[in-house]
């Protein structure tokens, strides 16, 4: 039984029942299942059932058809409840009781919270104190977990006084999108890449994780976040952990996290600089800047925009920067994994101007695939050498579409492999980092807004980047 | 080598990401590689469309690319119109396809003026970007200045230009902007080499005659001129193309070439640093 607390919200209207209907789709259900909305929302079962269709048909990635749908929806139930009183979760607990014999759980319960922070360790309360006895018990956790170091450990602790780690799914939706995972199958089952993954020849890795839109009617939450809590302290630092880690042993969940811990424990901020955005151009029509936003203080210093050198004090890393960048209102849409190679000791080609460093890069979205420079020779007469980009598209080479996040990361929940879902001590050791980087603003004053929306950021975190000698991809 | 395959989408009134969607759709159906050497940007104003696909037909086999024509329409709503297409090329000698991407993007309004901010999210990472500017260069103009910004070379073609004298001057400044091609300079390429050849005996030229287009001629006289630092008188006549060009009152004969719009294209994208004959050339032809 997938019970869903929020269930009335954003969330479950354009994730994550689409994600249940691409999994029925898919016939990756399992036969007895059911789905328990539930939220303070007054709102019957069959009104429920009917936001959902009209998300499932609005937000789908598959083509809709009836009669999966109708077995789905069959299984779909709602029961509005106030979360923070005990008759309420009474209440939910008969129910789930009743769905069970109906439905043949058998007391399995999936528990997801898609609610605000707030909520979440009273909802674990009031959820641990009523676990079924019979059957399995799992919980899923959406970010922001906690808002810093101090917090999150609460939040674990409160979490654990109820949970096994083991029972519990702390998601980060990156972490189950296909070219992410697709990391580990380029290190780990090419045996080309992994002897050149290393300072020796690496010169610096780029992570970009950018986004054209603006908070998009979130200023309540994003006041309170920034860029740093929003997607600097998960998104981005799991994708230096996955970029940076040791080989597993083995491909058991536990030890890719530890070698994902390892990493994020290695990890030390060298240079950090923060950005806001104002005024600016995204797709040819003028966006108001981020103070302008609703519901923004207009004197925020929020910031959208944060860019870091990071140093990783491990063997493999030593003097190797990753420089790591995320942000609102950016020139494009885009997550992507560079990793630029070292120069050619000797470059032996006069007319190779065009001739770049190779780079690696790993595209998350758009355009999902991998991408390889290197220099070829420019057919004709003479020796002229310029860089080629030979793509691997996800989409020419499979001819499947690729699942959505949540679907991946649902369906492994309901099977108990944590593989894709985020330690205790990886969410610790991530918020250690941003904390560190807080520690370094405290007191700071920055001249916001400071980039233009539809640009690539401040020109400090271009400096930051050309003082080594180096620069951000392009474009 | 001819297209293959071609698959297309059209779509009114778009956004970009239904536009990155679209593009991954088209890849997903066809199993051929993309290969990329660029991004090709072509700004063609209407009087310029046909002109500019005319051109890319002969182009894409050459340099396998992401080409975005953006044809600006000024006034009415804003919008932005897309057609894309996957055009795949076969390979002598082998069973698989080459595919480049063409994006045809209609500005409509205000878009006109901001083509960064829809150009940048659809441009190829980590490859330079070309810019084919068609008819007179908008200095001073927001299209024109934001765009020269964000590309590596800008391609231009001054036989394209009304007033070529009063033109060359205005492109100078932008020399320290962005590396600047322009498809006459290719055209003179053969006359250039045949009066190097006749080193030294032009030392002390202080006279050309040329019977050709004005850009040519206004080009080879600022080539020579700076080349050996000296003023060179220019007597002019108009034609087609450069029929006769003296020395002195000696007449040059240069190997006959012919070459077609999409090579001289092609030539230029082979370019990637600054040419500083050439900005010497439109410094001197300045002057």
């Amino acid at each position: 039984m997938l019970v869903i607390f929020g269930a009335s919200g954003d969330l479950t209207r354009r994730k994550l029942f689409p994600a249940l209907y691409a999994l029925a789709m898919r016939h990756m259900l399992p036969e007895r299942f059911a789905v328990l909305g539930t939220a303070r929302s007054p709102m019957s079962t069959k009104e429920f059932r009917q936001a959902m269709e009209e998300a499932v048909r609005e937000h789908g990635r598959v083509e809709f058809k009836q009669e999966i749908w109708d077995e789905l929806v069959s299984a779909t139930h709602y029961v509005p409840i106030e979360f923070e009183h005990d008759p309420g979760q009474d209440h939910l607990a008969e129910k789930l009781n009743e769905l069970d014999k109906e439905h043949g759980t058998e007391g399995n319960r999936l528990y997801y919270l898609a609610v605000p922070p707030n909520a979440i360790a009273m909802l674990v309360r009031e959820i641990g104190e009523r676990r079924a006895t019979d059957g399995w018990a799992r919980l899923i956790v959406e970010k922001p977990f906690g808002r810093d170091l101090a917090s999150a450990r609460r939040l674990n602790e409160e979490i654990g006084r109820h949970f096994d780690e083991n029972e519990i799914f702390r998601i980060d939706h990156y972490l189950g999108k296909e070219t992410v995972q697709n990391m580990l199958a380029l290190r780990f089952a090419n045996g080309i890449f992994e002897p050149l993954w290393s300072r020796q020849y690496v010169d610096h890795v780029q992570i970009t994780v950018a986004e054209s839109i603006g908070i998009e009617g979130r200023a309540a939450f994003y006041e309170q976040a920034g860029a740093s809590r929003d997607v600097f302290q998960n998104h981005l630092l799991q994708l230096v952990a996955l970029t940076a880690m040791e080989p597993p042993i083995d491909f058991d969940a536990d030890a890719i996290r530890n070698e994902k811990s390892k990493v994020l424990r290695a990890t030390e901020v060298d240079a950090v600089v923060r950005g806001q955005y104002g005024r600016g151009y995204i797709e040819g029509k003028e966006v108001p800047g981020y103070r302008e936003e609703e519901g923004v203080d207009p004197e925020s210093m929020t910031e959208t925009f944060v860019a870091a050198e990071l140093r990783l004090d491990t063997w493999r890393w030593a003097d190797t920067p990753f420089y790591v960048r995320t942000g609102k209102r950016l020139a494009r849409r885009e997550t992507t994994i560079a990793i630029q190679f070292k120069r050619v000791p000797q470059s032996l080609f006069a007319q190779s101007d065009g001739l770049r460093p190779n780079v690696l890069a790993i595209h998350v979205q758009p355009d999902e695939g991998v991408s390889l420079g290197i220099g070829a020779k420019v057919p004709g007469q003479g020796m002229t050498v310029r860089t080629v980009n030979m793509d691997f598209v996800y989409g020419g080479a499979f001819r499947t579409g690729l699942p959505e996040a949540y679907e991946r990361l649902i369906l492994d929940a309901m099977r108990g492999d944590p593989t894709l879902f985020t330690r205790a001590d990886e969410i610790e050791e991530q918020w250690r980092i941003v904390d560190s980087i807080h520690a370094r603003w405290a007191g700071q004053t920055s001249d916001f807004p400071n980039y233009d929306a539809g640009t690539w950021g401040p020109e400090a975190a271009d400096e930051l980047i050309t003082r080594d000698r180096r620069s951000w991809r392009r474009h | 080598m001819s297209v293959a395959e071609q698959s297309e989408w059209t779509g009114r009134d778009v956004t970009i990401l239904e536009i990155e969607r679209e593009l991954a759709q088209l890849r997903s159906e066809s199993m051929h590689l993309r290969t990329s050497m660029m991004t090709h940007l072509a700004w063609a104003p209407p009087e310029w469309q046909d002109a500019a696909r005319e051109t890319l037909a002969g182009l894409a086999e050459l340099h396998p690319s992401r080409t975005i024509l953006l044809f600006p329409q000024e006034g009415g709503r804003d919008a932005l119109d897309a057609d894309v297409a996957l055009e795949c090329y076969s390979l002598p000698e082998v069973e698989r396809n080459v595919c480049s991407e063409v994006i045809e993007l209609r500005l409509h309004g205000s878009l006109a003026n901001s083509p960064v901010s829809v150009v940048l999210p659809l441009v190829l990472p980590d490859l330079p970007v070309f810019l084919r500017w068609r008819g007179r260069p908008a200095f001073g103009r927001p299209a024109f200045e934001q765009l020269v910004d964000v590309v590596d070379r800008l391609v231009v073609d001054s036989r394209e230009w009304d007033d070529v004298l009063s033109c060359y001057p205005e492109l100078v400044p932008y020399f320290e902007r962005v590396a600047i091609s322009d498809i006459v300079w290719g055209r003179t390429l053969r006359w250039r080499r045949t009066i190097a050849e006749l080193w030294p005996a032009i030392r002390e030229a202080a006279a050309l005659h040329i019977r050709g287009p004005l850009p040519e001629a206004t080009l080879l006289r600022g080539w020579l001129a700076s080349r050996l630092g000296r003023h060179i008188a220019l007597r002019h006549e108009l034609a087609e193309h450069v029929e006769l060009l003296g020395i002195d009152g000696h007449e040059v004969i240069a190997r006959e070439e012919r070459t077609s719009a999409s090579d001289l294209l092609s030539n230029e994208l082979d370019r990637f640093s600054r040419d500083e004959v050439y900005e010497r050339a439109v410094a001197a032809a300045k002057a």
